[in-house]
């Protein structure tokens, strides 16, 4: 009986007028969305592929596909609800450990759909978006590599948002190569021709103008200029002993006391874009797995959604914004009496 | 992309095959009716020509604009039905929580005996080593009676860790207020622990980082200790114990690599890791919020992992 229901509830569903009626309603709750602030930057972890591939008794690989169609789904939204930056952890280092099998499957269905996508120029150019990966590319195969050059390199100029791969990614190992490349930047020495004065010209000058006046001020009477005569001497000795190593060998660094949360973040691989608004996982996992942990740490939002990646659609998302809607405006509302619904919970 | 069936079941066929079964030609035409207006840019574009040459196209453009403001009506009425209706679930919803957060709090009320915290927590198969909280000061430093709550607050919570055998608590606070008062906030622990526990409870350590730790020996004055009850150690964290701290660490880097002590290629995921590990924490098996919603408000990012 419930077979039965169920296949008619189907057949409702897929039948031409509601599939209509079902786009068009879409179309209208994605038109109101926009009518509020909506958030600029959204983070996904897509979770749950292998545990839906599992409960539905489909190959893990499958798993995969239709997560990769609920991806295609959730961007279409945001692009089209106006959201600028999209980031989606596709792989992480760690996923490395996984069954050969199936890193090899990802793998590949990375570079089929990436290399898809290169073949459809055009129509990426009328959502205007464009792909960065983000993550470290030694650990990615060459012919992978090539398929995300190509992609990355056909979007460079769609401006007016971004989908962030993020592909072999930590964020720990984020966080170390911004490191990295801060003391990199902060370890060139700077260059000594920077400006026009030399230096030794300079010491020389006041030399011979020190020898100049001393002979004259030595005719002066009181004992307090011959001091002066004497101090100016000291300090162009000094200025003499100082410039080789100033100057002379090109050492001069930066000053590592000027680095600043800035430098780091603008070095990090999300450096440019708006701050991170809320960071949606699904498959009621509450961790971070080592995801955006730089990014999320201050305003951001966290959602916890127990829907698993390939379910993940409209009706589960449109709560999410809705609420951070609701909270915006309640922040501008009322700025500091938000202490009033505050949940006490129960350590046990 | 794909939305209805029909066109869902060609594209399932075709990614089988590893897009082989289709052109890319097909498969654009596939797409076609699902696809959104090409950019508005050249829109307009195309249709300032067309004003310019033939008049009568003014009207069609003056229809489409009525269309579209009628649209955009139609979507700011729907914008606030469901924002007007989503207030008043979320009222519901808290309403709800803090009904059912109280009658928690009655039935299984602790009353300041271990072995009932103890009972509680049997059910559970694993208890995290190490406990994260964030909690806030409510009324933004002004008069002592935020403090007061906060302070009473972390002892409470000592408390509870220590009854429940975690052997160490970190306590997030955005301010840094507390790491003025550690001194007192470790009085308060001690005696919130005597009362928990009597006299006799095993040592509690209160530290920050940057800040000399505090201390008390355990009191074993007749040995007689509560066996699950464990030595605990609390640290106190705020702001600047996050971003701040993984500048401070890049400054010194960059320091050493001036001075040539350091090279670049050393600097490593597990060094950073040790080094932060090291100055503020290591990283906490659970972290708990004690708000509506999840907002990390500057927690150390290296260690919410």
């Amino acid at each position: 009986m419930s077979l039965h229901l169920s296949q008619l509830r189907k057949w409702i569903l897929e039948s031409p007028p509601i599939e209509w009626s079902i786009n068009q309603l879409r179309e209208m709750l994605i038109g109101a969305l926009r009518q509020g602030p909506i958030p600029q930057h959204i983070a996904f972890v897509m979770d749950g592929n292998r545990r839906f591939a599992r409960s539905h008794k489909i190959e893990t690989v499958e798993g995969h596909n239709l997560g990769f169609e609920a991806l295609a789904r959730i961007l279409e939204i945001c692009y089209k609800s106006g959201v600028k930056v999209v980031t989606v952890y596709a792989f992480s280092i760690e996923n490395f450990k996984r069954s050969k099998y199936e890193v090899d499957a990802l793998m590949d269905m990375a570079k089929i759909k990436l290399s898809q996508l290169s073949q459809h120029g055009q129509l990426l150019e009328r959502y205007g978006a464009c792909i960065r990966v983000l993550g470290q590319r030694d650990l990615v195969k060459p012919d992978v590599l090539k398929a995300v050059d190509k992609a990355v390199e056909m979007t460079k100029n769609n401006g007016d948002c971004v989908l962030n791969i993020c592909f072999p990614y930590t964020s720990r190992d984020e966080i170390t190569g911004a490191i990295k490349k801060t003391v990199d930047e902060y370890s060139k020495p700077l260059s000594a021709q920077a400006r026009p004065f030399s230096q030794t010209r300079i010491t020389q000058k006041i030399r011979s103008k020190n020898l100049d006046a001393s002979p004259l001020r030595a005719d002066s009477p009181t004992p307090s200029s011959n001091s002066d005569v004497d101090d100016s001497f000291s300090s162009t000795t000094t200025l003499h002993t100082d410039s080789p190593n100033g100057g002379g060998e090109a050492s001069i660094y930066p000053d590592p006391e000027t680095i600043t949360t800035d430098t780091i973040e603008s070095h990090l691989l999300t450096a440019g874009d708006p701050p991170l608004d809320l960071l949606v996982r699904t498959s009621g996992v509450k961790r971070l797995s080592d995801f955006m942990l730089w990014q999320c740490h201050e305003d951001t939002e966290l959602v916890f959604l127990d829907c698993l990646w390939p379910e993940f659609d409209l009706w589960n998302f449109l709560p999410v914004l809705v609420e951070w809607q609701w909270k915006q405006k309640h922040l501008e509302d009322k700025e500091p009496a938000n202490s009033v619904k505050n949940l006490k919970t129960k350590l046990t | 992309m794909p939305v209805a069936k029909r066109e869902t079941e060609i594209y399932r066929r075709d990614a089988k095959l590893n897009h082989n079964l289709l052109t890319p030609a097909e498969r654009e035409k596939l797409l076609e009716p699902y696809l959104p207006e090409p950019p508005t840019r050249q829109n307009s574009k195309a249709k300032k020509g067309s004003k310019v040459r033939v008049l009568p196209a003014e009207e069609s453009h003056s229809r489409l604009g009525i269309r579209k403001f009628l649209k955009n009506q139609l979507h700011a009425l729907v914008y606030v039905i469901i924002h007007t209706v989503f207030s008043i679930y979320i009222r519901f919803r808290v309403a709800y929580h803090g009904v059912k957060d109280r009658i928690f709090a009655i039935l299984y009320y602790h009353h300041r005996t271990p072995e009932l915290i103890q009972k509680d927590v049997k059910g559970l198969d694993r208890i995290p080593t190490h406990l994260s909280v964030i909690l806030k000061l409510e009324d933004g430093g002004k008069g002592g009676a935020g403090l007061e709550t906060l302070v009473d607050e972390v002892a409470e919570i000592s408390a509870w860790c220590m009854c429940v055998g975690i052997p160490t608590l970190s306590v997030y606070e955005k301010t840094g207020i507390l790491k003025g008062y550690v001194p007192a906030t470790h009085r308060a622990i001690t005696r919130k622990l005597s009362s928990y526990l009597g006299p006799d409870h095993p040592a509690v350590s209160l530290r920050a980082p940057h800040v000399p730790s505090i201390e008390s020996a355990a009191t074993t004055t007749t040995g007689e200790i509560i066996s699950f009850a464990k030595p605990l150690s609390v640290l106190l964290l705020s702001a600047e114990d996050g971003r701040d701290s993984i500048v401070d660490l890049t400054k010194t880097l960059a320091d050493m690599a001036q001075r040539a002590k350091l090279s670049s290629t050393d600097i490593s995921v597990d060094l950073v890791d040790a080094e932060l590990a090291e100055s503020v924490m290591g990283e906490p098996d659970l972290l708990v919020l004690f708000s509506p919603i999840v907002e990390l408000s500057g927690y150390p990012p290296w260690q919410c992992f």
